[in-house]
């Protein structure tokens, strides 16, 4: 870097501008985390300030501190944790840092209220949402029961949940993930309070829900004059709420700045470097007279389930992939989009004979597979693999690094000798990115990003024809996600691989597919080319999917 | 403690966070964060560290396993030698025979007072404060075989002097207590090791066919696992051992009890480690494993039996001590070990009258023997538990 320059002041650029009053002020807050062997500083220094009615946005990649630095502010810390003498923490004038803790019982949920990104655990499952809501009224009010329940029907109301009399009584399975998220949203509002945390309140959402949320929180937020902070690691989102933007990075801010200014000039080189990490570019094209390497026809899964009680066993059929067929060329790939629930993961995996299919027929390379059980199958299986969503999930933990490699080496019988396995696990290691003297090394020591490239590296060791990408780059961080995509082209073009893509970022579809096919409950309702289904969508789904991914503020 | 410092697990500001931004797609970033290769149990053994009490039972384990297996060494007397019934333990005093206070505890045995009590008359008993036993470790004492091979005489500790030394007391037949306790732990432990063993294996192996094959397989054996487990066990234990002619040997006897409580005993763990199976075979690297065409027998003993197994080890160890309160138990109804063979429970069965417990209540100190079996195996156990799975 040349500049020398402090590009993260302890004061903001605006601060005050436009007459504004000033709500919450962070100095040099500085929290560690006692862990083995030593001590994490999860947030060093950091300052920010933030007005009344503005939204403020805490931007970072996973271990970034965040996170932490949010809690800290309602000093939801663990035991473990410990703030630094020398941090600030002013609400309107007061340390909160030097409150009595009864009295910042008295500030959570009534100044300052929090929602959650995991909407599934933050609601609890043995009482009703009208319950929950009454007892968040209770705790800060002296108010009657049913005055309660009235004014919890009315923030249902505010929050735009049907039916929201009836919606009371319901208990937390019976919503919707952006229900629940709606519900806790209404019980962080039920006190009106000043300040709204919300830590990446729609990652665990469904595309099409995450802009009605964030739409949702906007509007609030314009009505009672809230002040929010918004953590997240995506970028459209803080471009389209936010007004001014905190960059942070190893638990610092890296540099902060209006939104308007810091999208139209970053200046941190990190900055940049998550700014340049939207996928981009679009897949090579492909000669017309490619053969097809899979192809499935009219394929049906099915599984039954069991409705009713023991006296009177009532058994459906929940159709989950409806008569699909596809078509997949070699050195192609063709993306499957939907939301969750639509099928598409099922689809996938029964195409690979991972699941059975009740209809239909599969063909590989010419060879007819629907008809193959387990053990016919195990000679087809090196020419395709699969990576899965979860790195975290999909390497045994209690294996080295060599083995998960070898495994598929060993069972296929490839290689000579164990030498020359382990040459090519070095080969795969090093064409997925990855240093190849990590062979005795065990995935706990690894990031995310890293698991999935060992992931990949385990597929393609194997040599395979053809790879089934299961939401590769779902969990992971944008910038990682780019790279993964840059591999993943590489390796096409260097070994000639087809993908079936499966995902729900159209974005990443964009940048890495030729063909999309996008799922609804189980059937196709659109497919093309990628440019031709993104850029002109004909049905109502596929517009709504492309909306929510390149304008979430649709 | 320097070992951990080189050694620190990844940071918590390290997860997800991928490659330096600057710098290009390097990961030999990575070489440089982490030292060294971790594996599983270096990780499980640091952890386990952290846990005082996981520390003392896994001492008191290694001590009690120590001991019974040189129990004739560690018994200071002979455990069938018979003496005065009955006789009070010996008193152990930091006080030399002049009164004064000393450092090295003094030993003195219970003999007749000279006094007799002001009423009944009797002759009052207590320390004999004129006559300590010389105590010294590593002395001779009676003949036995170490560990049933090396003929020798030599004990722990004992008397110089070839005195008797009753530090519980002794029996209604007059033998020593603290002596029968070391030895019957040979006896107590051995049931309980060899039941959890076979338990372990027929629960595990039950287990993970039943939830991997699943299907009408898992359906039949889990009605079974039930039908086992909802049967009254105490009837059923005192049923089949009393099938037992009287006249068996006692080392049959002990075999046939051995069978009884494994039968009855892998249920339980079957049933754990099924779910545990169950969730296993869904999970996404055995699914991958399925991918690159591997069998079921390599997915059984590469991906599942490996992460089953840390379910089993704390099973295993808090299972023992379910089994030496089963023994004690059955042993003080006479349904357990038969005499000669020495066992904590069947110590237990003199204490079965309300006079004897009365007027002699050292003969209850085989219960601190269970007492501290049980204590070191649940430490033990729940140090494991917290440690095993350091992922």
């Amino acid at each position: 870097m040349t500049n020398t320059e402090n590009l993260s002041p302890d004061e903001r650029y605006d601060l005050g501008a436009h007459g504004r009053e000033l709500i919450l002020d962070a100095r040099k807050i500085k929290v560690d985390f006692k862990v083995e062997g030593g001590v994490v500083n999860a947030v060093r220094d950091v300052s920010f300030q933030l007005h009344k009615g503005e939204t403020i946005a805490l931007v970072g990649e996973s271990g970034s501190g965040k996170s932490v630095t949010a809690r800290t502010i309602m000093r939801l810390l663990t035991k473990r944790a410990t703030v630094s003498k020398d941090s600030r923490l002013m609400l309107g004038g007061r340390d909160i840092y030097k409150m009595p803790e009864a009295e910042v019982r008295k500030l959570r949920g009534n100044d300052v209220s929090m929602i959650f990104q995991e909407p599934m655990s933050s609601l609890n499952p043995v009482y009703t949402i009208g319950q929950q809501l009454c007892e968040v009224l209770h705790l800060h009010n002296r108010i009657s029961r049913a005055e309660a329940m009235r004014r919890a029907e009315k923030l249902l109301e505010e929050v735009q949940i049907p039916e929201p009399g009836a919606r009371l009584r319901s208990y937390p399975h019976q919503l919707s993930g952006g229900q629940r998220q709606r519900v806790m949203i209404a019980m962080a509002l039920a006190n009106r309070p000043d300040i709204l945390i919300a830590d990446e309140p729609t990652t665990a959402l469904d595309v099409t829900v995450q802009a009605q949320i964030l739409n949702l929180i906007k509007d609030l937020k314009a009505k009672y004059g809230m002040a929010v902070i918004l953590i997240t690691h995506d970028l459209t989102i803080v471009k389209q709420f936010s007004d001014y933007v905190y960059v942070m990075q190893h638990g610092k801010v890296q540099e902060h700045n209006t939104t308007e200014a810091l999208f139209a000039n970053p200046r941190h080189a990190y900055t940049k470097h998550l700014l340049a990490s939207e996928p981009k570019g679009q897949a090579k094209p492909i000669e017309a007279d490619s053969p097809t390497i899979l192809q499935g026809d009219k394929v049906k899964v099915s599984f039954t389930l069991k409705r009713g009680g023991a006296f009177k066993p009532d058994f459906f059929q929940l159709v989950a992939v409806d008569s699909l067929s596809l078509n997949l060329k070699k050195h192609e790939t063709l993306g499957l989009v939907g939301e969750s629930g639509s099928g598409k993961t099922t689809f996938g995996q029964a195409l690979i004979r991972l699941i059975g299919n009740q209809g239909g027929q599969i063909f590989f390379d010419g060879q007819s597979i629907h008809d193959k059980n387990r053990e016919q199958m195990r000679p087809l299986r090196q020419r395709m693999q699969i990576v899965f969503q979860d790195p975290f999930a999909s390497l045994n933990p209690r294996m080295s690094i060599r083995q998960i490699l070898e495994e598929g080496l060993i069972v296929n019988g490839i290689g000579a000798n164990s030498r020359d396995r382990v040459d090519r696990v070095r080969a795969a290691l090093r064409d997925s990115g990855m240093p190849d003297n990590i062979l005795s090394r065990f995935p706990h020591e690894f990031s995310g990003g890293q698991r999935q490239r060992i992931a990949i590296a385990r597929a393609i060791a194997l040599e395979p024809e053809f790879i089934l990408l299961d939401e590769p780059t779902s969990a992971l961080d944008l910038s990682v996600q780019s790279q993964i995509i840059e591999l993943l082209r590489k390796l096409q073009d260097e070994r000639g691989l087809s993908y079936l893509f499966i995902s729900h970022d159209l974005k990443v579809v964009r940048a890495l597919c030729h063909r999309v096919m996008v799922m609804q409950h189980g059937k196709v309702v659109e497919e093309g080319p990628v440019e031709a289904v993104l850029t002109n969508p004909t049905t109502d789904y596929t517009r709504r999917l492309v909306r929510a991914a390149f304008e979430i503020a649709a | 403690m320097s070992e951990i410092k080189h050694t620190a697990p990844p940071l918590p500001t390290d997860i997800g966070a991928g490659p330096a931004p600057t710098t290009e797609v390097t990961p030999t970033g990575v070489s440089a964060r982490f030292q060294g290769n971790e594996g599983y149990a270096t990780l499980v053994w640091r952890r386990f560290r952290r846990s005082t009490m996981g520390m003392i039972g896994l001492v008191l384990v290694v001590t009690l396993l120590v001991v019974a297996v040189f129990g004739d060494f560690f018994a200071p007397m002979d455990p069938k030698r018979t003496e005065l019934p009955f006789a009070p333990p010996d008193v152990i005093a930091f006080e030399d025979p002049a009164g004064n206070f000393s450092l090295l505890p003094y030993v003195y045995p219970i003999g007749e007072t000279g006094e007799s009590d002001p009423i009944t008359f009797q002759p009052l008993t207590g320390a004999e404060k004129d006559n300590p036993t010389p105590v010294g470790m590593f002395v001779k004492g009676h003949t036995y075989r170490l560990l049933g091979l090396i003929p020798t005489d030599i004990h722990f500790f004992g008397s110089t002097d070839g005195r008797t030394i009753h530090l519980l007391g002794t029996d209604k037949f007059g033998r020593d207590i603290l002596s029968r306790g070391i030895v019957g732990s040979q006896i107590s432990l051995t049931i309980a090791l060899v039941v959890v063993a076979i338990t372990t294996v027929v629960g595990s192996l039950v287990g993970i066919a039943s939830g991997y094959l699943g299907g009408q397989f898992d359906l039949w054996v889990q009605r079974f696992v039930e039908f086992v487990l909802a049967f009254p066990q105490l009837p059923l234990y005192l049923a089949l051992t009393s099938l037992i002619p009287v006249t068996a040997p006692s080392n049959i006897f002990i075999a046939f009890v051995i069978g009884v409580m494994a039968v009855l005993g892998w249920a339980q763990l079957s049933r754990e480690v099924r779910s545990k199976t169950l969730s296993l075979a869904r999970i996404e690297y055995v699914r991958a494993a399925i991918a690159v065409g591997s069998s079921d027998i390599r997915i059984i003993t590469r991906h599942i039996l490996p992460n089953v197994l840390s379910h089993v080890i704390v099973a295993v160890t808090l299972a023992v001590p379910s089994v030496v309160l089963l023994e004690s138990f059955l042993g003080f109804l006479g349904f357990a070990v038969k005499p000669p063979l020495i066992s904590w429970g069947l110590m237990l069965q003199d204490t079965s009258t309300f006079s004897v417990i009365g007027s002699y209540p050292w003969i209850l100190s085989p219960v601190i023997f269970v007492l501290i079996t049980v204590f070191a195996f649940n430490a033990l156990g729940d140090g494991l538990r917290d440690a095993i799975d350091p992922y």
